[in-house]
Parts: structure tokens; sequence; C-alpha cells
């Protein structure tokens, strides 16, 4: 797989005269890759929008309410997005899904904090729906009881009433490039070199692939190429074997690219701290927005206004088709069967969302 | 509302639904228009609320692929969005399909009208593949045709992406008549190679105007196939007896093709046989089918707003039916026979086995009067 190397760079690149690689023309390129600034941008703005809904919610509620109410920063939701992060792989050996659900499911979770708080919706759920959906997306589908009769306190309805939320956080855009998968490339083409040593090749490669794992828990695949964290990823188990490769894809450039990823891996890699995570979760306690929080006061009347709003919808439509269909009918008034009327009244509403 | 919510809704604004044009199990299909323009689109509203796994797989399979294809030749998913509990996808409008044109019996299909279609497809077929994409259901009802003629991969409910070496796929894929006999002896490592099986089959029923392989069970299936090419030998498909279902169906004859497909040039012999080629890894791919001589050779394929189509009753001039021709004159061009009784009816959808044996409920779109405009 070419490596191209001005991915991370804001500076656009000069017009080539080349044809669109096919890592160029997927929804990850397109629409999952920012810069280090981007990202902290987006966590902000997402954190502040909730904290003022939030904020507003509790004060129509109560006034004042909000006042002693210490919210959750951005870098905070990170920390418990992580540690959610983190439990994916020992489900994964729990249920015995290959790598690609793994790694899938993790983007998946990374992903739908990029459009989502955790004030809104607990990293816990969302993590199971993301590996329950991940199965699929992956052709590992499993029943929905299979899968939540294996996860403690868990009933289908916590996985599926969010996968739906889920996949539309994701804009529906199921396909992830993963960099084990580049790296697996990268080994392959390393063993086909002339001068590559053949005895300790194993466990370079196995330690490269330790580091990919790593690399999942950083924001290293919304910034990099799947290929450029896999390089690191060699480059950290064998920096010698790593040039070599890239010298041999005459592209001796991409080393002072992964760098970067090299300190990402080393650095963001590490499992939270639990007494920190802890101290987080207790806080989003007081703070998760109420209008989510099932059978809360807040909940209640949120949905008895969107009824509201849904049944006078329907009624609008059910009398528009109930017009029509005496203006059309040359007896008018004289409908002898008015049950024929209101089930052609509410089978035109079945069809209606 | 939330900002996911909000987006949602800005997009479903975008898309009107008009009238149903095709109901199945799982789902309805809508005509509808993009607000702003007026262009037909197609919206195929699945049911996600009634599933009880979430949301279905075959639903998850032609969204993830279609968000990721573009291409000429594969049908273009525009935007997807949710209502309620259902979810939208909307799809370019497409007049009709493959299917309905061969049982046209009013159509003519000349020899270049025939090696266009099939360039469409191969070239639809080779993008998925160059994209590790394996279709799995290929059939001329799923090869939908555009207004302006050009042909499109569609219904990638049975898609997959290739396997890693070492993992099983399920070979209840492919809808019978189509599909390859390593699946039908439960070949469960397979690739892009039972795509190309049915490509043949399909360059075959265009010629033929009615199904090449029709069998009447999978048993049937393959006795049909090796009536038709030959019982394969150990030698031409090494190993075969040795796959999972594999069990003896009696010795055929090999019969020259060009006693069936009496109008077919060379060319044309020696590609159609190279998609029927027993061992999957000799079968030709579809990069290789579109560098085939075949395609070089006169006549040259027919422009995609000329072929035969449904709705137009005489747009082809005479002239430019002899003119065609005459640059290649094989035989004369073929007209769909009478229809054949009940055995040859078609089954629109196929129940199939997914990869952890429950079963993939597939989506019928397109079998009502989608056509119809």
């Amino acid at each position: 797989m070419p490596v191209p190397t001005d991915v991370s760079s804001e500076t656009p690149e000069p017009p080539r005269k080349r044809q669109r690689t096919l890592y160029e023309a997927s929804t990850q390129y397109r629409n999952w890759r920012f810069s280090t600034a981007q990202l902290s941008r987006i966590r902000a703005s997402l954190n502040e929008a909730a904290v003022a809904a939030i904020r507003n919610t509790f004060e129509a509620d109560l006034p004042g309410s909000s006042s002693d109410i210490s919210f959750l920063n951005a870098d905070e939701e990170c920390l418990l997005v992580k540690l959610y992060a983190t439990k994916i792989p020992q489900l994964c050996a729990h249920f015995g899904f290959p790598e690609e659900v793994e790694a899938t499911a993790i983007s998946y979770l990374k992903r739908f904090y990029l459009k989502n708080t955790v004030m809104d919706w607990h990293p816990k759920n969302v993590m199971l729906t993301a590996l329950f959906l991940a199965a699929k997306t992956s052709n590992q589908p499993i029943p929905i009881d299979a899968y939540t009769s294996r996860i403690p306190k868990t009933s289908p309805s916590d996985v599926l009433d969010l996968e739906f939320l889920v996949a539309q956080s994701l804009g529906f855009e199921f396909t992830i490039w993963h960099s084990y998968r580049a790296l697996w490339g990268i080994w392959l083409d390393i063993q086909s070199l002339p001068d590559h040593p053949k005895d300790s090749i194993a466990e370079i490669y196995n330690t490269a692939k330790s580091h990919a794992r790593a690399a999942r828990l950083t924001d290293a695949e919304l910034i990099y190429t799947p290929s450029q964290i896999a390089l690191a990823a060699f480059s950290l188990a064998s920096p010698n074997l790593a040039a070599l490769w890239a010298h041999a894809k005459s592209s001796d450039s991409v080393l002072q690219v992964i760098e970067p990823i090299k300190q990402m891996i080393l650095q963001d890699s590490r499992t939270p701290d639990v007494e920190a995570v802890r101290n987080v979760d207790r806080r989003l306690k007081l703070c998760k927005n109420p209008e989510k929080v099932v059978g809360s006061r807040v909940y209640l009347a949120k949905k008895a206004e969107e009824e509201k709003v849904a049944a006078a919808k329907r009624a609008k439509k059910a009398e528009e088709i109930r017009k029509t269909m005496e203006e059309n009918d040359p007896f008018g008034e004289h409908i002898a069967d008015k049950k024929k009327l209101d089930d052609a009244v509410n089978r035109a509403l079945e069809d209606d969302d | 509302m939330d900002a996911v919510e909000k987006a949602n809704y800005e997009r479903q604004k975008q898309w009107a639904k008009e009238k149903k044009v095709g109901e199945g199990t799982y789902a309805v299909v809508y005509q509808g228009r993009e607000a702003k323009t007026g262009r037909k689109v197609a919206i195929k509203k699945i049911k996600v609320g009634a599933m009880k796994d979430g949301l279905d797989m075959s639903a998850i399979r032609e969204v993830k692929f279609l968000r990721e294809l573009q291409h000429q030749n594969v049908i273009a998913l525009l935007d997807v969005f949710s209502s309620k509990t259902n979810l939208n996808l909307v799809l370019e409008w497409l007049e009709t399909d493959l299917e309905m044109i061969i049982k046209d019996r009013s159509l003519v299909f000349l020899p270049a009208d025939i090696k266009s279609w099939i360039a469409m497809c191969l070239r639809g077929l080779e993008f998925c593949h160059r994209n590790s994409i394996l279709h799995r259901d290929l059939k001329p009802n799923n090869l939908l045709i555009a207004a302006d003629g050009q042909l499109k991969i569609a219904d990638f409910g049975l898609a997959r992406d290739f396997a890693d070496p070492g993992y099983k796929m399920t070979c209840q894929v492919i809808t019978r008549w189509y599909r390859p006999p390593e699946l039908l002896f439960g070949c469960r490592y397979y690739s892009t190679a039972v795509d190309m099986w049915s490509v043949g089959c399909i360059f075959a029923e265009l010629m033929l105007r009615i199904p090449y392989l029709p069998g009447e069970s999978d048993m049937d299936q393959l006795k049909t196939i090796f009536r038709a090419l030959g019982t394969p030998t150990e030698e031409e498909w090494p190993g075969h007896t040795k796959l999972p279902d594999y069990v003896p169906v009696g010795q055929f004859p090999k019969h020259p093709m060009r006693d069936l497909f009496t109008a077919a040039t060379a060319d044309c012999l020696n590609l159609l046989a190279k998609f029927f080629i027993y061992e999957p890894r000799k079968r030709i791919s579809a990069k290789d089918a579109l560098s085939h001589p075949y395609f070089f050779a006169l006549p040259n394929p027919t422009h995609p707003s000329k072929l035969p189509r449904i709705s137009a009753q005489s747009t082809r001039t005479l002239e430019e039916v002899d003119g065609n021709v005459d640059l290649d004159s094989p035989g004369p061009a073929v007209k769909a026979p009478p229809p054949v009784p009940n055995r040859l009816k078609r089954k629109l959808s196929s129940v199939s086995e997914s990869e952890d044996g429950s079963y993939a409920r597939r989506l019928d779109f397109k079998k009502t009067d989608r056509t119809k405009t």
C-alpha cells in the first residue's frame, strides 16, 4: 500500500497527475480524518454545547438547580471513552471475536464521540452497542440474546435502543480501514526484502502488532492513514527494518511523518487511571442529561411533548386524507360504510413516517 | 434536539417520497424526488423496528458497501436517513432491469447490444472486486438499467469483503441458476470466481433469451450444469471430489458450445467458455475478461443510449440495425423465444444462510412495478 506523506499536514498538496488510490475513495479518507487542532475544536464545542443544553434543561425543570453542578470538560469525556475502549478487547476475547470486530468496534466508539457527548450517552452502553454493530458489519453477527446473556446486567434493549443512534452518528459509514491489515502487508513486504533478518522477524512482527493495538487507544486513526500507523508500529518494534522498508519503497520521507505517531503510541495508549475515571464517572451521574435518563421527570415530560406533536401531525394527515377521499367520492356524504373509510385512512397512515 | 438528530432531520427534508412502487417483507420502495432539484430517486424504506436482532444484515451490507462504491456501473446510494424506526436508503432512480429487457419479446438484441451490456456489467464488477468486495448475487434481475442506458449493479444485500485466508464463508449464496459448481459442492473458501460464473450465465442468457442453466433444485442444478458443459474430470478441476458436499451426479459428455450458441462468433464463444471454467482459480477474472479480444473485435459495443429499451417501441431505425449487423454478421439477431411454462419461473429472491448459520433475510425490492415508468 502506498504511503501518502501529506495527510497530516494542513497545507494542500500540489496537484498531481495520478489516479486516486482506493483508500482515497473511502469514506474514512473523505470524512473521518482530522488534524489534532480540529479534533480538539470539535470536542470542545461538542462539550460546550452539551453543557449549555443540559444546564438549560435543569433550569427549566427547577430554576437554580444547575448552579452547583460540576460538568465534565472535553478531556474528562475523552478519558471515560478511552476507559471503555479498553473494555472492548476483553469482551472480544470473551466472545471469541476476530481482530477485525475488535478494531472496528473501537473505531465506532471513537467516531461516535466526535458527534455526541458522554453526558448524553454513557460510553458503557455505547460501547456495547458499538461492539454488537461491529460484529454485524464485520460478518460475525451474533443473535442479540446470545450477546446480552453473556454480559452481566445487560438487556437486549440496552443494546438495541442505541443501535440506530450509533449507526446514524457514524453516518452509516461502516467500513473501517485498519492499521493491523496494513501492518500485515508491511510484514509480507519485508520478508521479500533481500537482506531482512530471518530469525527475529516473527518476534518483531508480534511486537509491532501490539503497538498497532496500542495505537487504537489513541487518536492516531483519526489523524493518520492506516499504513502510516502500521509503519510507526513497525518502527517501534524495529526502526532499522522500518527504514529498510521505506527505502525499498523509495519513500524515505515517510519516516519523519511517523515520528509523532510513535510518540502518540508511547504516550497516549496507557489505560487511564482507574481512580481518575471513577471520579469522572461519579460526577457524570450528577451532570448527565436528565432528558436521556429513562423514567426521570424531565424525560417523561419530553416524551409526552413528542407524543403530542406526533399525534397532532397524525390527526392533521388523517383529516387531509379523509377530505380528499370524501371529495373524490361521487356519493360524498352518503358513505354508508364509515369503517371502510377509517380503514383506508389507517392504511394510508401506516405508509407514512 | 441532538446534533445527530438535527443532521438527520436536515437530510430527511431533502427527499420527498411520492408514491409506493414496491413492497417486500422487510422494505418498501417509494418513488421520490430530491426537494431542491426535482431529480427522481428511489427511496427504500427498511423497517428496522420489526427486526429482533436490530439492524438487518442485508441492510447493513447494502449500506456498508454502497457507501464506499462510486462507479458508473454500480447503483449510487445518494443518502441514508432515518425516520422513526425506519432506515431509508435514497438510491438513484433506475428505469428497469436486464431481466425485464431479456423477457420483453418485442425487443431484438444485436450482438453489439449484448457486448455492451456485458462490458458494463464487467466494469462494475471489476470495480467491486478491486475494492475487495464479492457481490454474491449477480443475476439479470439485479442489473438495473438507467434512463441513459447505463447498466448498474444493484442489491448488495448478500455482498461481503473478501475473507481473510482461513476464514470460512457461507456457500448458500447466489441465486441457484447463477451459482457456480464449487458452491453447490459446499466450498467454504472462495473468491471472485463465484461472481464470474454468474456473469457467464448472464452472458449466455442474453444470447439465448432464456436462463441457460435453470436447475430445479440444488442437486438438479449440478446435473443441469454438467449436462450443458460436461462432467468435470479430475484433471480439469483437481480436488473437486474432495469438496464437503461432493456427490457424483453422473457422467455427461461435453458438447461444443457452438451447437447451442449458433449465432456467436469465435471470440464470443472463447470468452463465454472462460467464464465456465470449472477450476475456480483458472476461471477468467473481471479484469482479464475486459481485455479479451471479444471486446476489441467488431461490432463495437452499442452505445448505452442506443440499447434496446422497454418503453420505446421502435427507437431504432432500420438503417442502424442493418449497419450494425453488417459489421460482423455471425448470424441473425436474437429474438426472445416464446415463454416457457412454469418450470422456468424465476425465483426472485433467495433465502440464504449467513456466516453464523442464521438466515440472512433477502430484501427483494424490485419485484413489483418499480420498473413501470
